[in-house]
């Protein structure tokens, strides 16, 4: 018998015995919509706006550094304006492009009132564009449904 | 009383709607079955969704969305080739099932040539495969065609040679007859050389992987029915899997020993051999990478066709000296 | 020849020294087609079977990635570099920013340094494990692919766990990275490596590389000699598998290669097989790696140095950097005037410079042949057209 025929014979048979002793195994298939996939501490999905836990008012100051942070240019940040015309130390709105958000952290990092977080809430797709533009009130209410975590490692900059 | 030419017509009805709900049956569990083997080898479940134990009506499900959906013509095809040639797929499938017996006395037609019948009526499923890479006027389908035709050409010779084989040691064309010499042994084991060959034929004649040149997923997309949807897409995939069916059964019946077993009824048997058959082919389907065109040709001229003429000279030989 | 002038004359096929051509056919592989990695389309000039000509088209993925970032802050950079190779894109972060702190001369502390080693060697075995599963289904298996994402599932949630997401991390910083691995995470990753070692790897080779039809499949197909390598500028496994023993690493060392021992796999003949067998060997080469950087990484240290200045402006001048990602030399040219950001970017991306060889591969070869050869460049279009 020629020695291909041999070695084609053995490799065969070994692809075989590999292909049988998959199929006599448990699938791993995970059923996704019925078993919900759990995420691990510190995954991120979008900014969410924080509230003060006993007061319930937002964090933010409408500084502004989170959206001149941001790599798309997603955030859109404005202060209200009082009625003596200077500007006051919380957001009139606070808008968020979710169709081009890239998850980065660079705004959770920018900020420094710790106004911001990353939600774990992933399930936000839509059938139209526009209902991906969150507004203030939408942000601060992610922020009480889905339980946002911190990054990974506990670690902050 | 009837007159009996009309007697002989409402047999023949009842006879072929019998073996089209048989066939249609087997095609829709095959189709199921190839898809949960295929699943659980990939560490995956496979259908689940649509409902029944296992999602069985899942191939159902399918039936239903090919039916709706739009039946679409290439404007530049050959409209009568392109038309006919789902049928003439499906047409020959069908037509072996009328000489191949499922159980003893259990056939439509038990004819005396039945294997030369069934050579015969193989054959056609090349011309489908051409008609319908050319009428779709699709490069893909073409080439597609142009290979598919190739290897049925290729692979037919070394399957007949085979048989020849199996006829010169029973000395019969009967299926019937073949079974019945059976008794004391199963062919495969005098002829397995020939078994061999027509199986590894078999395989390449269903255009199954590794020998599915003609639907070449990674280079030609779906080959020679790309431009197939809706029911006639369905009528090439049943087509497919009654040929499957149908080989696994000739394999059964010739080499396998046919209804002979115990406890069981014959019918049974046959029908476990077959699907024992079809899950090799499957199992081997979703175990290896395809083969080039040169290497199937190869390995059609220059190993399988030696190897069957080598067979039949052995056997010959050994008719020769044991009578 | 120009595009649009696909019609091949006698004297084109002459010139390849082959007589008695057919009427050859123009087919176009892809942009939509089951096995064109993306949006690569292919203009093929077939005689029959054979591949005439293969003409990559390309710019369907074109996202002006270096126009784009011309008007950015570098930290801003990291998360969109991302995109470029994003099967890998732990590189292009890290090559981000490697550019800035080569050209501001940032240290970095040694924990971070051995973590970044660990991360690209993790994120160069999924990889490579992605590759072998779709250059599997290249050739027409389609159960090694399943198993190969099976596997790099693993790898993936590992990344997550450290980094918060699947594919697209985010998570080099310039001057270290944004956060510690989690708890128990390097035991985790040591598990790993044993399954993939022990179990993953094993079944790969049973059942595909090891298998006949395999190697005749690959063997003396798309063949690239050394001299036809260099010559086109490739790198990474494409070189490598020509006998050309470059790997960046070991040329100009980083991170912490210099102090970790590792071979560099190189084949022989430069056809199919030589660059599968390269990158077959590499998984393992990754994971040898990673054993290595687990017992080098210290336990204490800072993973952001604080070394980094507040405002980080490149002094005005050119800079180049380069790195070995799982495709070949990945490298950044930033052309700098002194600013928040950068002048200019340019990318040097190792598929399309790799993608170059692809006519060379495939002419005179088998249609079937021209994917395969296609599968073992291991091209990512988001790389190839930025």
């Amino acid at each position: 018998m020629p020695a291909w025929i041999r070695r084609a014979a053995v490799s065969i048979a070994k692809g075989h015995r590999v292909t049988l002793d998959q199929m006599l195994r448990r699938p791993i298939t995970s059923l996704y919509p019925e078993e919900p996939v759990p995420h691990f501490p510190g995954f991120r999905s979008i900014p969410v706006l924080k509230a003060n836990e006993e007061t319930g008012k937002l964090n933010c100051t409408a500084c502004g550094l989170c959206a001149r942070s941001c790599p798309p240019q997603i955030i859109f940040v404005e202060s209200v304006v009082g009625d003596d015309g200077r500007r006051k130390q919380w957001p009139a709105f606070f808008n968020l492009d979710l169709s081009r958000c890239m998850v980065c952290n660079l705004c959770v990092e920018a900020c420094p009132f710790d106004a911001l977080e990353m939600s774990a809430d992933n399930e936000l797709s839509a059938y139209d564009v526009r209902d991906l533009f969150f507004n203030m009130e939408e942000l601060a209410a992610l922020w009480k449904t889905a339980p946002a975590v911190r990054i990974a490692g506990g670690q902050k900059r | 009383m009837l007159p009996l030419w009309l007697q002989w017509v409402l047999w023949g009805i009842l006879k072929a709607v019998l073996v089209l709900l048989f066939v249609t049956v087997n095609a829709i569990i095959l189709i199921w079955l190839e898809r949960k083997v295929s699943g659980h080898i990939q560490n995956r479940i496979g259908p689940l969704r649509v409902g029944g134990p296992a999602g069985v009506l899942q191939s159902f499900a399918d039936i239903i969305k090919l039916l709706a959906k739009e039946d679409f013509f290439p404007k530049r095809g050959d409209p009568w080739v392109w038309w006919l040639a789902p049928s003439v797929a499906f047409a020959p499938a069908l037509m072996v099932f009328f000489v191949l017996p499922i159980g003893p006395h259990l056939v439509v037609q038990d004819m005396n040539v039945g294997l030369l019948f069934i050579v015969a009526i193989t054959s056609f499923s090349v011309l489908s495969v051409f008609m319908a890479g050319w009428g779709s006027n699709d490069k893909y389908s073409l080439i597609g065609a142009m290979r598919a035709g190739a290897q049925l050409f290729s692979y037919e010779l070394p399957m007949v040679l085979a048989l020849v084989a199996v006829t010169l040691a029973t000395g019969t064309l009967n299926i019937s007859e073949i079974v019945a010499r059976q008794q004391g042994m199963w062919l495969i084991f005098p002829q397995f050389l020939a078994f061999l060959v027509f199986y590894i034929g078999a395989i390449a004649e269903l255009n199954r992987t590794p020998f599915d040149l003609g639907e070449a997923e990674s280079e030609l997309v779906a080959g020679y029915h790309t431009e197939y949807s809706g029911i006639r897409w369905a009528m090439f995939m049943l087509g497919e899997y009654t040929n499957l069916l149908t080989s696994s059964i000739l394999v059964s019946l010739v080499f396998l020993g046919g209804w002979s077993g115990p406890l069981l009824p014959g019918w049974v048997w046959v029908l476990i051999k077959a699907y024992l058959l079809i899950f090799v082919a499957m199992w081997i389907r979703w175990t290896l990478p395809r083969v080039r065109i040169d290497q199937l040709m190869d390995l059609g001229w220059k190993f399988l066709l030696p190897l069957s003429l080598l067979n039949i000279a052995l056997t010959g030989v050994y008719m020769a000296v044991m009578a | 020849m120009e595009k649009g002038s696909e019609v091949y004359t006698a004297e084109e096929a002459g010139r390849l020294g082959r007589e008695g051509i057919t009427e050859p056919i123009v087919i176009n592989l892809g942009p939509q087609h089951p096995s064109t990695h993306g949006v690569l389309r292919l203009i093929t000039t077939l005689d029959g079977e054979t591949v005439l000509k293969a003409q990559p088209d390309i710019g369907y993925l074109h996202r002006n990635w270096e126009k784009i970032v011309e008007g950015w802050q570098y930290p801003q950079i990291i998360p969109f570099a991302d995109r470029n190779d994003y099967i890998s894109a732990i590189f292009n972060e890290w090559l981000v920013c490697k550019s800035v702190e080569d050209a501001l001369g940032i240290e970095l502390d040694k924990r971070a340094e051995v973590l970044r080693t660990i991360f690209a060697e993790l994120n160069r075995l999924i990889s490579h494990q992605l590759w072998f599963g779709t250059y599997a289904m290249d050739i027409g298996a389609f159960t090694p692919f399943v198993y190969a994402l099976r596997d790099r599932e693993w790898g993936y949630a590992l990344l997550e766990k450290a980094t918060g997401a699947r594919q697209l991390y985010a998570f080099f910083r310039i001057g270290g990275l944004r956060n510690d691995v989690p708890d128990g995470w390097i035991e985790e990753l040591s598990q790993y490596l044993d399954y993939f070692e022990k179990e993953a790897y094993p079944q790969y080779v049973d059942l595909l590389t090891g298998n006949e039809i395999f190697i005749q499949r690959s063997e003396g197909v798309g063949v690239v000699s050394r001299d036809v390598a260099l010559a086109f500028g490739a790198t990474g496994p494409v070189l490598r598998g020509s006998g050309v023993p470059y790997d960046v690493r070991k040329a100009h060392p980083y991170g912490v290669y210099g102090e970790v021992e590792f071979e560099v796999p190189v084949g022989e003949h430069g056809d199919n097989l030589d660059r599968a067998m390269v990158r077959m060997k590499e998984m393992l080469e990754s994971v040898k790696i990673i054993r290595q950087c687990v017992e080098l990484l210290p336990e204490e240290g800072e993973v952001l140095t604080s070394r980094v200045p507040r405002v980080l402006k490149l002094p005005e001048g050119n800079y180049y950097t380069r790195l070995e990602s799982p495709r070949g030399e990945v490298g950044l040219w930033v052309v700098s005037t002194g600013g928040l950001g950068p002048y200019r970017m340019k990318w040097r991306a190792p598929s399309f410079v790799n993608l170059q060889l692809l006519d060379h591969m495939a002419r005179g070869e088998k249609v079937a042949d021209l994917i395969a050869a296609l599968g073992t460049i291991d091209i990512i279009l988001g790389e190839v057209d930025r």
